[in-house]
């Protein structure tokens, strides 16, 4: 009766052979949901694409870019919701950076881990993940119904709202990477502490942070709903930020919903101008990321 | 407990005093009296009194966290940048104590500059690197700055290497350079000290000797304190060594005694390599 | 001075005594944008309770019960829009979390490394697309689909069946919940796959390697090394994900049918309170009691998402905690 030591390897085949199958079963069904899940989002993603340029390449004509919005049938274009997606966006970089660069810096150099601090980060990632709608009504009820008209001012306001809090995150972040000897060293020149950040910190860190302002560009570039209560849209051609100022998310938004033709055309190949527009800004970020690697 | 302490007021003449300087002859430049050091409660220098002769090298050396840079980073308050970081005793330099209150500490890092282990070439151009120094605490012309960086340049032997592209970016040169540069941005400064925390551990054997050469002509201007790792490199360009073990100031001789004779027979295991 | 250690070297030494650098200016500066943040964030929170008082007070908690919406008889609760809110969302999230993981699996386990990172780029970028474009195919490829196919298929499978013929219920219009569902999954899935792909990718090789070097298959290693080392993450994501559903308007407005009745039904018309603040906003006067009904459910939303973000920053900080000890 005495068995062998290693009796339990003349087993191992037959037992391992029923497992095996049962694993190997459910391996393949896992990897082939898997597969399929792929190739579900690929599928639905390039329709997506792949409907914005089939209904979008038709309509891009010059005169879109020449022409103003006009009445259905009337030959319009989309050149004021261009300018006005164009100034809006602009000029809520020229109100959100500044004071996303501040924060950041604040956060990264001087708040540290202390209660404010830590504070300021979540309010930041708070704004941040905020509904874009509510920060529309919100600048509606403080900047438009106290003043009694939308105003493509109101529109900037409302998007550099929302390109703050990412320009805050990618300051933060960036300047974090900054090493310490930098900093000291500058420090030992004899440095003031904001020198040192302003000159050496933020210089070091600015690839990184141009990285954040274009996100962010092409974050707000694409909003509707902030803009619905605030600039409202226009249909003329004005470049005074004090009007109702159009802007091509809101265009492509009234066009969409409407019943004429040319409009819907109109909307499409606006819908397609936004989305090239924020995919080449994004393509540049990351291309630059990784040229800046290596 | 100690003798020093009560000679040590800021009104002592600590031209004559010298105390635990090796250097004889020389003014001293710092004068560190009694100095003690903590990293929240960490103890980590126990009563320190050193000098450091003016226009000489001291090397400082010892195992890794004796306290060696603790105490170069005290001679230019870099500890202040640190929450839970104090200095208690007394640092005189030029007639004040430095480690007092009411102290402009820019000011201070303009007199007492510091070269750090890794290169820290600041992400502008070579000609800025220099000037960004100078900038802080001069105003001076456009043509009096192309003198003044062209002069740190050549000082550090760095001019001919780099005289076509002073606008090229400073990251762009090797790791000797930037450290050569380093050194070209603190003395452009034109301090009185220069502090330099082991600025040859990250470099090639060439580069380092250059730096060491480099050293022997500054010292005819500066005074230089510098904390190394590498023994020879203390022999080589020091005047005075001084060991320090645990945060204690073991021993301070002139070089030459220092490595035939030290008094110490800790300092003797550590110079022959039987720690550390 | 008492002029012994004088320099001979330096004509005129700075002064070593203490003088203005611009440091306490700079650091006010800076203090004070930060704390502008936490302020700007407490005028949209008081602007949107001060706005949505009179609501509060004219209808009293019955605002957070009453599943009324008639701007005729002035009847406004928030019953219905909360539950389009959730309902939807919810729905997306169904969708959406499978097919992310399943993407992420095959990119971090299956692809071939050069094709996972065109894939996983361009999945990155998808995530970068504006909301409204989601919101037009939806309307006009997704509808269409919803209406003439899947709709009366359902219809004719499950109508007759006790318990879910009252989901599929409805005329089949293609708008509704599941339609605003399937667009908010579309929406969500490119950045809920990118976050779950980070944070398989960020485990350590040698564990992923050790197990494969124990003989599991690529599912073995994903359910029982890879998951549960990176559960926090995986969760802290589709959090995340949920908060961008919820909060979501464009997607939304085009598709869910603009109606303020609870359904039981999938195709039935419902409203979000993004997409009724976006539909009923513009017929809403200053200073009515419609208006400041939604801005009371602009704070209710406000506080959804604020929970929201609280409990996926709670999982993502859990989740970094684990990545940053054991590399």
């Amino acid at each position: 009766m005495t068995r062998p030591v290693f009796s339990q390897a003349a087993d191992r085949p037959q037992r391992s052979g029923v497992l095996a199958l049962r694993r190997k079963i459910i391996d393949k069904l896992a990897t082939g949901m898997s597969w399929l899940a792929m190739l579900i989002v690929v599928f639905v993603l390039g329709s997506i694409l792949w409907t914005l340029l089939k209904n979008g390449l038709p309509g891009l004509t010059l005169s879109l870019f020449t022409h103003s919005m006009g009445a259905p049938g009337t030959g319009g274009g989309l050149a004021n919701a261009i300018v006005g997606s164009l100034l809006q966006t602009g000029l809520s970089i020229l109100l959100g950076a500044p004071a996303g660069l501040l924060t950041g810096i604040f956060l990264a150099e001087y708040g540290a881990d202390s209660k404010l601090a830590r504070t300021v980060r979540f309010v930041s990632d708070m704004l941040l993940s905020a509904p874009s709608i509510l920060i529309g009504l919100f600048i509606y009820m403080v900047l438009v119904e106290p003043f009694g008209h939308f105003s493509g001012f109101s529109g900037a306001a409302a998007l550099s709202l929302m390109a703050m809090p990412i320009i805050v995150r990618t300051t933060e972040d960036m300047l974090r990477l900054v090493p310490v000897s930098m900093r000291e060293a500058g420090i030992a020149l004899g440095a003031a502490k904001w020198r040192v950040i302003l000159f050496i910190c933020v210089r070091a860190a600015r690839g990184g942070i141009m990285t954040g302002v274009l996100l962010a560009i092409a974050r707000v570039a694409g909003e509707t709903a902030p803009l619905l209560f605030t600039s409202l849209g226009n249909s003329e051609w004005s470049l005074d930020m004090r009007r109702p100022m159009a802007s091509l998310p809101v265009a492509i938004y009234q066009y969409a919903g409407s019943a004429y033709q040319d409009w819907m055309q109109q909307a499409w190949t606006g819908a397609l101008l936004v989305t090239v527009g924020v995919l080449i800004i994004n393509i540049v970020v990351r291309v630059g990321i990784r040229g800046g690697r290596t | 407990m100690n003798e020093n302490t009560m000679q040590a007021t800021p009104s002592a003449d600590v031209e004559v005093e010298a105390s635990a300087s090796a250097v004889s002859g020389r003014p001293i430049a710092i004068q560190v009296n009694n100095l003690d050091f903590y990293y929240g409660k960490t103890h980590a220098l126990h009563n320190i009194t050193l000098g450091f002769p003016e226009r000489s090298v001291t090397g400082m050396i010892g195992p890794s966290g004796c306290g060696k840079s603790t105490l170069l980073r005290v001679l230019n308050r870099m500890y202040d940048l640190y929450p839970g970081q104090r200095a208690t005793g007394e640092v005189m330099f030029s007639g004040q104590n430095i480690l007092g209150s009411g102290l402009d500490l820019n000011a201070l890092r303009s007199r007492v500059g510091m070269v750090f282990q890794k290169p820290t070439p600041f992400p502008m151009s070579i000609y800025d690197n220099i000037a960004f120094g100078i900038r802080l605490h001069e105003r001076v012309s456009r043509s009096e700055m192309d003198g003044r960086v062209e002069d740190a340049l050549r000082r550090v032997a760095l001019w001919p290497e780099v005289k076509d592209r002073l606008q090229a970016s400073a990251t762009a040169l090797s790791g000797g350079q930037q450290q050569r540069l380093c050194i070209a941005r603190t003395i452009a400064v034109r301090p009185e000290v220069i502090l330099l925390d082991e600025p040859t551990s990250a470099l090639d054997p060439v580069s380092t000797a250059r730096i060491e050469e480099l050293l022997d002509e500054l010292k005819t201007e500066f005074t230089i304190a510098i904390v190394t790792h590498n023994m020879q490199q203390a022999a080589r360009c020091a005047d005075q060594v001084a060991f320090f073990y645990l945060g204690e100031l073991v021993e301070v001789d002139s070089t030459a005694r220092m490595f035939t004779a030290p008094r110490e027979s800790r300092t003797q295991d550590y110079i022959t390599g039987r720690f550390g | 001075m008492d002029g012994t250690a004088e320099q001979p070297t330096q004509a005129e030494p700075p002064q070593i005594t203490r003088r203005w650098d611009g440091d306490a200016l700079f650091r006010t500066l800076v203090v004070l944008t930060g704390i502008s943040v936490l302020i700007v964030l407490g005028a949209i929170i008081t602007v949107m309770v001060t706005g949505g008082w009179k609501a509060f007070s004219t209808f009293g908690p019955s605002f957070f019960v009453t599943a009324i919406w008639n701007p005729v008889t002035q009847h406004f609760g928030a019953v219905a829009p909360v539950f389009g809110t959730l309902a939807s969302s919810f729905l997306g999230l169904v969708i959406a979390v499978p097919l992310a993981f399943g993407t992420a699996f095959w990119l971090t386990a299956l692809a071939p490394p050069t094709i996972s990172s065109v894939i996983g780029m361009a999945v990155q970028l998808l995530a970068a697309v504006p909301s409204i474009i989601f919101g037009m195919w939806g309307f006009f490829v997704l509808v269409p689909v919803m209406a003439h196919y899947v709709q009366p298929t359902a219809r004719h499978m499950f109508g007759h069946v006790p318990v879910l013929s009252a989901l599929v219920s409805g005329a089949p219009f293609g708008t509704g919940l599941l339609t605003a569902g399937l667009v908010l999954a579309v929406m969500v899935v490119p950045s809920i796959t990118a976050v779950m792909r980070d944070v398989f990718v960020s485990m350590p090789t040698v564990l992923r390697e050790s197990a494969y070097g124990l003989g599991a298959t690529r599912w073995e290693v994903m359910r029982q090394v890879v998951l549960p080392w990176s559960r926090q993450g995986v969760v802290g994501g589709i959090v995340l994900g949920m908060g961008r559903a919820m909060g979501e308007t464009m997607a939304v407005t085009f598709v869910i049918g603009d109606s303020n009745h609870i359904g039981w039904s999938l195709f039935a018309p419902a409203n979000t309170i993004a997409s009724l603040i976006a539909l009923e906003f513009p017929e809403s006067p200053a200073g009515s009691l419609k208006l400041s009904s939604l801005m009371a459910l602009g704070a209710i939303l406000m506080a959804i998402s604020f929970v929201t973000l609280w409990v996926s920053r709670i999982f993502l900080a859990r989740g970094e905690a684990r990545a940053g000890k054991r590399s």
